[in-house]
């Protein structure tokens, strides 16, 4: 069942077309993020959605209820903004009872929804501090409270996270997605980290320039990214250019390229001579170094029916960062390729490697 | 380094500078202090030197019925003034920064003209207009409009810079929680202004005790403010009465001042 639909919605801001026919369907309970560059209108469809801001044309549904046309007062949602927006006249607890107090919730019941949701985020005490009295951390945490205490029907966030530093953001974003799977509030949550957005959601929406690239899940996102755009933004990735040579079964496609021919996996229906990009995410290869395999260089790059594709090249830079070292190596066409390796046999610059994947680690994109 | 340091160091020129300020304030504050120590003078003329201490000055002023009748006088207009432009200003200052888009600098240099615009300039001109609609200086209400217009900014520049500070999310916070419009303007609007609208009527209390230009021009006959009865008086006495009324808006002057700095703070004071 969906619990919010936005369908089709555009907005202008005089002649800058800033939302392009957004279309998205949130399933009850889901935790949904809206993920893009600056300016790509994630807070402009978050406050679409809170009645904020009029769409020009589209609809937004909740439920079956359509509130395209109704003010945020009457929508029954809950919103926590990157600022807080804590009324700092009033206690916490005075903050906490405002929207229990305008829905003429009883006295004895507002205190104890108020007792319930403060010991949720785990502020039992705090009832009678003024926010200037708080930390941050604390203060996102009554804001996410204020907003939780009048059990609405969606919650929307704006880059709640943005203002704390990142160990407290790491901690934040676990508790935030923790609390909101066990009261099961559908979510939408705004944000530019892609990390955050990983880790976070059941879904995530990908914008850019106030279209959706992508509408999927974190892995679907990951593995099977729409775009060059979508690869380049979510996580890191190399890419090999090549034209497709031959199509293999429903996804797996033969790629020519100039560092030979690479078997490679790729959304259904690519035509033969078509213009295509290998993505492959930098901790999908392995290498070893060119005199332990013993491969000649410049060998053809599948290794017939195994799926497994070799390719030759030598180190340009390595990377020390503790864990996961990265080296960048550079193919016989020319092309740069980021590569993770642990440290334990590090590779030198101007070493000759060979570089494996497998294909079903391979994604083609559209050129 | 040397940019630390030498906000530690005092340097010549910062003892120089610590002097200089002294001696500004000295020369501001000491026709003030004169003033007071006059007013309780039991001596017979606005003079020096002091004979003793005495409250007769002040009884003298009590006891007449003129400066009395002026005193409540220009209470009544201050307070009507101030009352009248809680309103208009606290309103005006909420359009100009929320409503008004392309004319929004055009209007808040109108607001605050009757502040730039010399008072003298806006006193003859109210007359003109008094006189054009035929109100004239029959009536109280001339010299009563002249002093709202002219300590309108006052309320209008303190409710706008407390709006300008004010972090509109907090509104939006408020609808998201289910509050309609009055509500949030009521419950978390209104409170974080709430320290501008009180400085601002402070300050234009004080300022129509004061004024002088606009209430000479504008007032009916037979009525006069406190600033006119003194002028009237000093024209054929010279004794310390007029040193009491003095003495007498310096303590209300200081007044406003402990109670803003009491309730609001006078840190929170921004043009
Ligand atoms: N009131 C407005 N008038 C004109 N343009 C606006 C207005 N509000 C937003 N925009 C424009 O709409 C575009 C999208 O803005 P929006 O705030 O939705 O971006 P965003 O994706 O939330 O970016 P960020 O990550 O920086 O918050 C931007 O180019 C912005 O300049
Ligand atoms: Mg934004």
């Amino acid at each position: 069942m969906t619990a919010l639909t936005i369908d089709r919605i555009n907005k202008r801001y005089g002649n800058l077309h800033i939302l392009k026919d957004i279309s998205i369907p949130i399933g009850q309970g889901e935790f949904v993020s809206l993920l893009g560059p600056s300016g790509c209108g994630k807070t402009t469809t978050l406050r679409c959605i809170a009645g904020f801001e009029r769409p020009d044309t589209g609809r937004i549904l909740f439920g079956e209820r359509d509130v395209t046309r109704a003010l945020p007062e009457q929508r029954d949602i809950g919103m926590v903004f990157q600022s807080y927006a804590l009324f700092p006249h009033m206690t916490v607890a005075e903050n906490l009872s405002f929207g229990l107090e305008v829905r003429k919730v009883a006295p004895a019941d507002r205190q104890r929804r108020i007792a319930d949701v403060l010991a949720m985020v785990r502020l039992e005490g705090y009832d009678k501090r003024y926010p200037r009295e708080l930390s941050g951390g604390q203060q996102q945490r009554v804001a996410l409270a204020r907003a939780l205490v009048i059990e609405p029907s969606v919650l929307l966030l704006d880059e709640p996270l943005a203002n704390l530093d990142a160990t407290l953001r790491d901690e934040m974003r676990f508790f935030i997605r923790d609390l909101q799977q066990r009261v099961g509030i559908t979510s939408i949550y705004v944000t530019h980290d892609q990390a955050e957005a990983m880790v976070m959601s059941d879904k995530i929406v990908v914008m850019n320039a106030g279209t959706i690239s992508q509408f999927g899940s974190p892995r679907e996102i990951y593995e099977r990214p729409a775009s060059q755009s979508v690869a380049g933004f979510i996580g890191r990735s190399n890419t090999i250019s090549g034209k497709i040579a031959e199509a293999l079964g429903q996804d797996g496609y033969k790629v020519e390229t100039p560092c030979g021919s690479i078997g490679a996996t790729g959304p259904a229906g690519l035509s033969k001579g078509a213009e295509v990009k290998i993505m492959i995410r930098p901790e999908n290869i392995s290498t070893r170094s060119q005199a332990a395999s013993g491969h000649q260089q410049g060998a053809g790059a599948e290794e017939a029916g195994s799926g497994e594709n070799v390719l030759a090249g030598s180190v340009v830079n390595s990377v020390y960062q503790g864990s996961a070292n990265q080296l960048a190596v550079k193919l016989g066409s020319g092309d740069r390729v980021i590569v993770d390796v642990n440290g334990r046999n590090p590779l030198e610059v101007g070493e000759q490697v060979a570089l494996r994947f497998a294909a079903r680690d391979t994604w083609l994109l559209a050129s | 380094m040397t940019g630390a340091t030498s906000g530690v160091e005092k340097t010549i020129w910062d003892r120089l500078f610590t002097v200089l300020v002294a001696a500004i304030y000295i020369f501001l504050m000491f026709p003030i202090v004169l003033v007071v120590l006059l007013s309780f003078n039991s001596g017979e003329f606005l003079a020096f030197p002091l004979e003793g201490f005495s409250l007769r000055w002040f009884e003298a002023l009590f006891s007449n019925k003129r400066f009395l009748d002026a005193t409540l006088y220009s209470i009544q207009i201050a307070a009507t003034s101030t009352i009248v432009n809680a309103v208009i200003g606290t309103l005006a200052a909420i359009y100009v920064a929320r409503h008004a888009t392309v004319a929004r600098d055009y209007i808040r240099l109108i607001m605050t003209a009757p502040l730039l615009v010399p008072e003298i300039l806006t006193a003859i001109a109210l007359l003109f207009y008094f006189y054009e609609i035929r109100i004239g200086t029959d009536y109280s209400i001339g010299i009563q409009i002249g002093h709202i217009v002219v300590t309108f900014p006052y309320v209008f520049l303190n409710v706008s810079s407390a709006l300008f500070n004010f972090d509109r999310s907090q509104e939006e916070a408020a609808r998201s929680l289910g509050a309609g419009g009055w509500m949030t303007f009521r419950r978390v609007t209104l409170p974080a202004i709430k320290p501008g609208i009180i400085t601002g009527c402070l300050f234009a209390f004080v300022i129509s005790f004061d004024i002088f230009n606009i209430s000479l021009l504008l007032k009916s006959l037979g009525s006069n403010t406190l600033p006119l009865e003194l002028f009237d008086y000093l024209r054929f006495n010279f004794d310390p009465t007029a040193a009491a009324i003095a003495s007498l808006s310096i303590f209300m002057t200081f007044a406003a001042i402990l109670i803003i700095d009491r309730t609001v703070g006078l840190r929170s004071l921004r043009f």
